[in-house]
């Protein structure tokens, strides 16, 4: 098969993989009990009219799909013969223009609401995705060079402990500690009115990061050495790890030039994957240290029920890692000459 | 029942990871049944509670302290355990039993079958599962059983690749084809072949999906979604965390619930990861590990040690290349220190000349390889030499440094590997592999001329030039085999080791390489030690030949000799073995019985038990090498008495 013949398939699963979320993303918020509308607007001083009118405006007096009376839990309005003036349509027509309907809590596009969020997510995870990956990668390389040593045992031990802690505890032990101990920030992204120069606000926000990110970073970093160990270990059993050795290479030689090479194919995939993973990271780290994100967004729509966020977020979660593993199929094509056979 | 835990208790023993895990894992379980009396208080009894009993610090009364209700922390914790556990265990059941279904499934019927299940199992895969419970647990009541379910269907992704896989590989074996051949149906053979191996994986699995559910039921617990009245370990910490303990400063109330999850998890990390080992143990060499081959030198004796001369001190000196005296490799047991080691090359004495090509013959695992390895020293980590010079040009290779001998390595002596699909980096192009050995060992560093260097090397090979920015997988096997020789040719070395370089070929392509190898050899006046088992080649293409068996010489003789009046017993027996064109009316007669394995020789002659000339003395006492003319050498009890 051709390399672009490949390309052209993954990026079509990609699409593919968009519209099932997408559908998904739309009938999970209609066929579950817990009406979306009596969920929202529960207030008992409303009246019928009231409530009307507000499932007017969300769009909810519209049938779910063209005659398919079971899958319309309001039963409002009529069946209508027109396919375009169904939910499922709207649904799909207002997210093509970047619309992703209103917050029941504050009443704003939640595109608006979820967009400011998602920077702060990104800065987040960014900062601790490229650290965990730096680390976690150094500390494998290094416990499989010295396999079956105290440094490699050591290295493996630290790396299962740091897996096996919840992301959200390990984010409150260190707030409980930084914030008593250190002297640093309890949450959010930066002191409310502070003002002064442009590197005081900076040294602000690096304060305020710092914990979130340390968390972040060790929750993740231990799988990155897991994996990495194990591949390692596995190229350098390699017969032409041998050839190289033959060949008269010294094994920092052996190391840069062929073993990590290939060492890092099966990482690439990994990182893409564990995104999905690590998403669920930033919630927990979001919630604990109020940083303003897109998983803090999450956590407080729980607890207002504010469906229409919920929905947007994990919209724009689940596109941005299908995102990120198309990335990574690319990287990978790149990465490895053998792709173009299969 | 007892049988299948004698079993796994045999496997289990020696890994202490496994057991370790095995112990926390038991132990908390063990919390969570004898919950009732361990705990001091009844989380469950109504107490009249007072602003003086919220977080209060550890003391004689509540060891871990009190919570945000005045309760006992340590009960509430080892009451904890029955409803994490309960998560855990019921969610992964519901995980694994979806994953295990679809995984045999789709590996069984494959086809259209596989296809829809895998894409389904690849979307699953890249939806985030924990904004996809969130939602689901909000959406419904946020009761035990409903996060029981939600963690359930959202775990079983990866137990559905793993089931497959290994269902995939088990439908390929031998007996599975066999039972179906004579008729046996889907179900019998799911029940009788494809379960009772997927079965225990899905074990070790099983373990490793508790721990994942009960992170995610704490997770979901603590961003709100638990059920308020089961106060599992996450739930605790919801109520610390919302309820002031941050404030309050009461560490105990957050520190001892997530204590509880860790140890549970890192408790089922530790025991699937050891189950998974033991199950799918992986065979690894490590060739970068730390440098132990002389680690044993001269410290323990060898076996034998034989004071035969050998022909070297007849001849020139100036025309001798390599020299190996009385070389020992042992390999030692690496996991059980204790064991006895194997031996796998005794007392090994040879000459190479220049231009001299040197055969090496014998059956598999006869310590062939292990014996050219050791000429680099490139032996794998359990190798150990333990005596014996090797002489190159009169520089002693086991005493050379790393560095020295990295400059030796290729430079003067190159290998031309058996299976060069794997001998070559698949991420390099060809071209850059050759170039590398160049570029390290040469003075050549202008791009043109170690470009025009390549496309000769690659030209006397018989690949075109063209070609050399293709990477391995690209080319035939017998074209690699061709740049394995191209690659060994480009430091022009003293002295090329060709281990086998036919085996993995067809006939055809077998001949062109040797006809390569024979051509190349004339021309550039090289000197080759060729190790096969094809006795065919060896009268073609060398001048000497040793014949190993189990590790020691058993004869070593020019290729007239070992052909016309071979003297051991096992090269007769050989020779009988492998057909003559020229008396096509004998018959081929096999050697009767299997070569001896390295760790369990037997006490005396290693062939004796295979032997037709066995006399009494051959069970005792082990052979030493025996001058029977002026160049032929033969290890036999016969010759002595001759």
């Amino acid at each position: 098969m051709q390399r672009w013949q490949y390309l052209v398939r993954r990026l079509l699963w990609a699409i593919f993989t968009i519209l099932f979320v997408l559908i998904l993303n739309f009938f999970i918020f209609r066929i579950l009990p817990g009406d979306p509308a009596r969920g929202g607007i529960r207030d008992p001083r409303l009246t019928v009219e009231a409530q009307d009118a507000i499932r007017v405006r969300f769009g909810l007096d519209k049938p779910v799909i063209n005659c398919f009376e079971t899958l319309n839990p309001i039963k409002f309005g009529s069946c209508a013969v027109n396919p375009f003036d169904t939910q499922l349509f709207i649904y799909i027509s207002n997210l093509a223009q970047g619309e992703l309907g209103f917050s029941y809590h504050s009443n704003r596009p939640v595109a608006e609401v979820l967009i400011e969020r998602l920077w702060n997510t990104l800065l987040l995870i960014g900062v601790g995705q490229v650290l965990a990956i730096v680390f976690g990668m150094i500390l494998g390389i290094v416990a499989a060079w010295k396999s079956r040593t105290a440094i490699d045992y050591t290295a493996l031990i630290f790396s299962l402990l740091a897996w096996s802690l919840p992301t959200f505890w390990l984010g409150i032990i260190l707030l409980f500690w930084g914030s008593r101990e250190l002297g640093l920030p309890v949450g959010g992204k930066s002191t409310p009115g502070l003002n002064g120069t442009s590197f005081e606000l900076l040294v602000d926000v690096i304060k305020h990061m710092l914990l979130p990110t340390i968390t972040y970073t060790v929750v993740v970093l231990g799988q990155y050495m897991l994996i990495m160990r194990s591949t390692l270990l596995d190229v350098l059993s390699q017969d032409y790890i041998l050839t190289a050795k033959a060949k008269g290479l010294s094994n920092i030689q052996i190391l840069r030039h062929h073993a990590l090479q290939n060492a890092m194919l099966p990482m690439v995939t990994i990182i893409a994957l564990n995104l999905g993973f690590t998403v669920a990271g930033a919630i927990q780290i979001e919630a604990v240290f109020s940083w303003p994100g897109l998983g803090g967004a999450i956590f407080e729509s729980v607890g207002r029920r504010d469906y229409p966020v919920l929905q947007g977020a994990f919209l724009l979660l689940a596109v941005s890692v299908i995102f990120a593993n198309l990335i990574a199929d690319l990287t990978y094509t790149m990465l490895d000459p053998r792709v173009e056979v299969g | 029942m007892t049988r299948t835990i004698a079993v796994a208790w045999k496997a289990i023993r020696h890994s202490p990871m496994t057991l370790v895990g095995a112990f926390m894992l038991l132990l908390s379980i063990f919390v969570a049944v004898f919950a009732p009396v361990i705990a001091p208080y009844d989380p469950e009894a109504v107490v009249r509670v007072t602003i003086n009993d919220i977080y209060v610090a550890p003391n004689a009364d509540h060891i871990f302290g009190t919570d945000d209700a005045g309760k006992d922390v340590f009960s509430n914790f080892v009451y904890g355990a029955r409803i994490s556990l309960t998560v855990g265990f019921f969610a992964s059941f519901i995980a694994v039993f979806i994953g295990g279904t679809l995984g045999i499934l789709a590996g069984f019927m494959g086809g259209r079958v596989e296809n829809i299940i895998m894409r389904f199992t690849d979307i699953m895969l890249v939806i985030p599962d924990l904004p996809l419970a969130v939602v689901l647990v909000a959406l419904t009541k946020p009761s035990l059983i409903n996060i029981i379910l939600v963690i359930g269907l959202l775990g079983w992704t990866g137990t559905a690749r793993l089931v497959r896989s290994q269902t995939l590989a088990v439908k390929q074996r031998k007996y599975v084809l066999r039972a179906r051949a004579i008729g046996a149906g889907d179900l019998h053979i799911i029940r009788k072949h494809i379960l009772p191996i997927v079965m225990p994986l899905m074990v070790a699995n099983t373990v490793l999906v508790i721990s994942l559910a009960i992170l995610n039921e704490s997770t979901l617990a603590f961003i709100g979604l638990g059920d308020p009245t089961a106060l599992s370990w996450g739930q605790m910490l919801n109520f610390a965390f919302n309820r002031g303990a941050m404030s309050a400063g009461a560490w105990w109330a957050m520190l001892i619930p997530g204590l509880g999850i860790v140890w549970v998890v890192l408790a089922c990390t530790l025991f699937g990861h050891g189950l998974e080992q033991i199950l799918n143990p992986r065979i690894e060499v490590h060739h970068l590990s730390a440098d132990k081959q002389l680690s044993d030198y001269k410290k323990s004796k060898p076996l034998v040690t034989s004071s035969v001369v050998l022909k070297s001190d007849d001849s020139p000196s100036s025309d001798i290349l390599l020299e190996v005296r009385n070389l020992s490799i042992n390999y030692i047991n690496t996991e059980h220190k204790s064991q006895k080691p194997a031996l796998a090359v005794s007392d090994v004495s040879f000459t190479l000349h220049k231009g001299e090509t040197l055969g090496l013959v014998g059956e598999s695992g006869c310590g062939k390889t292990t014996l050219m390895l050791s000429l680099m020293r490139l032996l794998p980590p359990a190798g150990r030499i333990i005596d014996g010079q090797i002489m190159f040009q009169g520089t002693d290779i086991l005493s050379l440094s790393e560095q020295n001998l990295n400059g030796l390595r290729w430079k003067d002596i190159s290998m031309i590997f058996q299976g060069a699909m794997n001998a070559m980096n698949p991420v390099k192009s060809v071209g850059d592999q050759i170039a590398e050995a160049i570029l390290l060992h040469t003075t050549i560093r202008d791009p043109k001329e170690l470009d025009n260097r390549i496309r000769e090397l690659l030209d006397l090979v018989g690949i075109a030039a063209n070609r050399k920015d293709d990477y391995p997988h690209q080319y035939s096997g017998g074209m690699r085999q061709r740049a394995m020789i191209a690659m060994a040719l480009a430091c022009s070395p003293q002295i090329i080791i060709a281990d086998e370089p036919t085996t993995a070929l067809d006939v055809m392509i077998q001949a062109q390489i040797l006809d390569l190898l024979m051509s190349l050899k004339e021309r550039l006046g090289l000197s080759i030690i060729f190790v096969t088992h094809d006795l065919g080649v060896i009268a073609e293409l060398c001048d000497s030949v040793i014949v190993m068996y189990g590790g020691m010489t058993a004869e070593y003789a020019s290729v007239d000799k070992i052909y016309n009046a071979p003297q051991h017993p096992y090269t007769r027996e050989l020779l009988r073995a492998f057909p003559d064109i020229s008396h096509l009316s004998q018959r081929l007669v096999a050697i009767p019985g299997y070569p001896p394995r390295l760790d369990a020789l037997p006490a005396g002659c290693r062939f004796a038990p295979r032997c037709p000339a066995v006399i009494d003395r051959c069970h005792t006492d082990i052979p030493l090498l025996h001058q029977t003319d002026g160049d032929q050498f033969a290890s036999c009890h016969l010759m002595e008495t001759q």
